[in-house]
């Protein structure tokens, strides 16, 4: 019993598909870091170089689609082809987005680039994203060596993500109580910081599929989650959420 | 997960499932070589099971155990049992021809007799029951309708049953083993002699029939076992290696083999 | 060079070919100079006669009408010995016996009786019907035909039923059928024209049959009907009559083998379109 297919054609469709991907991934976080290298620089030439590698990730995710469209076409894929199959595509959709959030951010570091205040919330939104780059690259890594471990480590760690991303917005609203010159600057802020949560949240979503292409079982739905609950989500009280399945 | 660990009842539900067919330990053998080692499974009533595996497994010998069908050929013998409603086929003594009204089998290659369309059908059923000719037509009938054939052929009854094509005689075939009301029906690889919209029309004739019957169906066409089944076994050598509900065996399957297999990895 | 090989292999090839036709020609000439013979020969001597009186001495104008009865007869008669005779056993060899030892001898015994002389077994039959009684009978002469003719409807019978699938016998079985009605019902009726076929060579050879005859049914210049008595029939009138001085004689001589040539030549015509029928169905 070979690992490869009797039909040679189909392990090139595959890994033609995880080329793509990885190719996906290492656009997508070298756009994660360099957006918020721009913000924190004020780098406009930088800026407008993520925006445009966008672009890229784009086209990328549409060939995977077709490619994974065809393949099923064409092989009929069963059991573990297919769920490889599934998983791309879904980790394409996931790359795309991580690669929008990140210009989003490029975009407005564009926007706020002459300003320059608030070194001190920025320093936070930094952090958050080494830490969602981190995330990022372990389970782009989890991915390419199918490592249901690894994966699970990430799905599990996003939950600090959370909670640095909570702190990051009360610093913040400090900020912006503070002096109302701030609002504009520190309002776009707050968008970065939530682009960066929401980068954490595709990587677990990542992490799943890794988890569901390898074993064929999801994992459960109530991910840990690190933030407070704020008035607006119903439920018992904030620590309830806490606890790591 | 080791190649020798026999599988167990399929994981997933099968819970309230009624059991129809339970074989436990079976073995078989051609004269001296061994051809079926120690093989358990369950068909549920109601549901339709399908038996893969490469060339030379054994699906087809557990499939023609279900109706002592090898006892027409001296030297084969199978030890074990199989129980048709808790009762052992298997015993010596039993009926035969009894056996055969209950657990029906349609082949690989259609098999009209040399017979009009009409006494192909009624054949059997005299074999067992001495019908006035109303009654006789009205049974022919309601076999071929649900074979998915009387319009065909109803304005032809007196041709040969082999003046039908071959998607036709397959039918007429299926409607034979009907016409007989058993309790379970025998597919050995039904449709891979015929064409490919023949063998939707088929496909769609074992979904409509498992609503009655208890089906089994050996096939070598994975997609087909995907399409038909709510269970599949998948054997290699004279061992079940996996039985599961159809889902699972082509989304998760747990033995590597398995996934090999249904993947196309077999070398 | 490869030119040369292929015109060489052509000129072999025309060479082989010719050869095939010449043989083929030849085959049908002998045939051809047979029947013309016969029929120059025979013909003359066919009239309303021939069917209507009975053979007579020299000088009185007369028939072969109790050779013909009598060889309709003793075909007759034997054909009702031999033929369940021969169904049944090619039956066994081909349904029940297959390969058991049993078979096998069964199967070299009648290849033994397919070609053995058929002087042969009409002394046998004398020593066993006729030497006891003390007297010739018909009875006898159809005994010995019967075992000629057997033979051929076992081989007939059994190649005829292996031509049979399992997988049609497998078919009746799974509808629960009884083995004797499988055989019966199903292939007996997949092979019909075979086994017609295989009667009607039977019956071809028990016609013509002469040799065993002489010791058992001797012949009769009356009209006989009892079989328990000495019978004519035609290829023993031919024989008889052909030595015969009479002019007269020699030409019904002719005539009864024209007769009985071209009654195998109808049965064996007929075998061949029934057959080639059965396979176009």
């Amino acid at each position: 019993m070979a690992d490869q297919h009797t039909v040679r054609a189909f392990d090139k469709d595959l890994e033609l598909l995880e080329r793509r991907i990885a190719e996906m991934g290492g656009i997508a976080e070298k756009m994660v870091i360099e957006a918020v290298d721009a913000l924190s620089s004020g780098d406009s030439a930088l800026a407008h170089q993520v925006v445009e590698t966008d672009a890229r990730l784009d086209t990328l995710q549409r060939e995977i689609e077709e490619q994974a469209t065809l393949t099923i076409a064409r092989r009929q894929p069963v059991a573990s082809d297919l769920r490889e199959i599934i998983g791309a595509i879904r980790v394409a959709g996931d790359l795309e987005r991580v690669g929008d959030l990140a210009k989003n951010i490029a975009k407005r570091s564009v926007k706020i680039g002459m300003e320059g205040r608030a070194p001190h919330a920025i320093v936070g939104i930094k952090h958050m994203n080494d830490f969602a780059t981190e995330l990022m690259k372990d389970v782009l890594d989890a991915y390419a060596q199918r490592d249901v471990e690894r994966a699970r480590d990430v799905w599990e760690r996003d939950a600090e993500l959370d909670a640095l991303e909570d702190s990051v917005f009360r610093d913040l609203l400090t900020h912006m109580m503070e002096d109302p010159r701030n609002i504009t600057f520190c309002a776009h802020l707050l968008f970065c910081s939530k682009n960066i949560e929401r980068i954490g949240d595709h990587a677990t979503n990542i992490a799943e599929t890794v988890v569901y292409l390898v074993t064929g079982s999801t994992l459960p739905t109530d991910r840990p989650h690190g933030r407070q609950e704020t008035d607006l989500e119903t439920g018992a009280g904030a620590d309830a959420r806490g606890a790591i399945k | 997960m080791s190649g020798h660990v026999q599988a167990q009842a399929p994981v997933r539900a099968a819970i309230g499932e009624a059991e129809k067919v339970v074989v436990r330990n079976l073995n078989f053998y051609y004269g001296q070589a061994q051809a079926l080692k120690n093989v358990s499974l369950t068909l549920y009533e109601g549901r339709v099971t399908a038996f893969i595996g490469p060339s030379g497994c054994g699906k087809s010998t557990l499939l023609r155990v279900m109706n002592r069908m090898y006892d027409l050929y001296p030297g084969q013998r199978a030890e074990g049992e199989v129980m048709l409603d808790g009762e052992n086929i298997l015993a010596s003594g039993l009926d035969l021809n009894l056996l055969r009204s209950r657990v029906g089998m349609v082949f690989q290659r259609p098999t009209p007799f040399p017979m009009t369309i009409y006494d192909n059908i009624a054949f059997g059923v005299r074999l067992y029951e001495k019908l006035p000719r109303a009654e006789m037509d009205a049974r022919v009938e309601q076999a071929l309708s649900r074979a998915a054939l009387w319009n065909e052929v109803k304005d032809k009854l007196n041709a040969s049953g082999l003046s039908l094509s071959g998607g036709q005689q397959q039918r007429l075939c299926i409607a034979r083993t009907v016409a007989l009301s058993p309790e379970v029906i025998l597919f050995d690889e039904p449709a891979s002699a015929l064409d490919p919209i023949s063998t939707a029309k088929i496909e769609e004739l074992i979904d409509e029939l498992s609503e009655d019957y208890t089906i089994a169906i050996v096939t070598h066409n994975m997609q087909q076992a995907a399409r038909v089944s709510q269970y599949t076994a998948f054997m290699y050598l004279g061992e079940l290696v996996e039985f599961d509900e159809t889902n699972a065996v082509f989304t998760a399957p747990r033995d590597k083999r398995t996934q090999d297999y249904v993947t196309g990895r077999f070398g | 060079m490869r030119a040369a090989s292929y015109s060489r292999r052509k000129a072999r090839n025309s060479i082989w070919t010719i050869l095939a036709y010449a043989a083929t020609a030849l085959g049908l000439a002998l045939l051809s100079i047979i029947l013309a013979t016969l029929l120059w020969n025979g013909l003359g001597g066919l009239s309303l006669d021939v069917f209507t009186k009975n053979t007579a001495p020299p000088g009185v104008v007369g028939g072969l009408l109790n050779s013909i009865a009598g060889s309709v007869i003793m075909t007759g008669i034997g054909l009702a010995l031999g033929a369940p005779i021969g169904i049944l056993a090619g039956t066994y060899l081909a349904e029940y016996g297959a390969n058991s030892r049993l078979a096998s001898a069964v199967r070299f015994i009648n290849d033994i009786l397919l070609s053995a002389p058929s002087i042969v077994v009409g002394l046998f039959v004398y020593q066993l019907l006729v030497a006891p009684v003390g007297h010739f009978s018909a009875l006898a002469g159809a005994v010995a035909l019967a075992i000629l003719g057997a033979p051929i409807m076992v081989r007939t019978t059994e190649d005829m039923l292996n031509l049979v699938p399992n997988t049609l016998r497998e078919a009746a079985s799974a509808l629960g059928m009884p083995r004797s009605l499988v055989i019966r019902n199903v292939a007996y009726r997949a092979v019909m024209s075979g086994l017609v076929t295989g009667v009607l060579l039977a019956i071809a050879r028990m016609t013509g049959e002469t040799a065993p005859l002489i010791f058992t049914a001797l012949g009769n210049s009356l009209f006989a009907a009892d079989p328990r008595g000495p019978m004519s029939a035609l290829p023993l009138i031919s024989y008889e009559f052909a030595r015969s001085p009479y002019a007269e004689q020699q030409k019904l001589a002719w005539t009864g083998a024209l007769i009985l040539t071209f009654a195998v030549l109808a049965l064996s015509i007929l075998a061949r379109v029934l057959s080639a029928s059965a396979r176009r169905s």
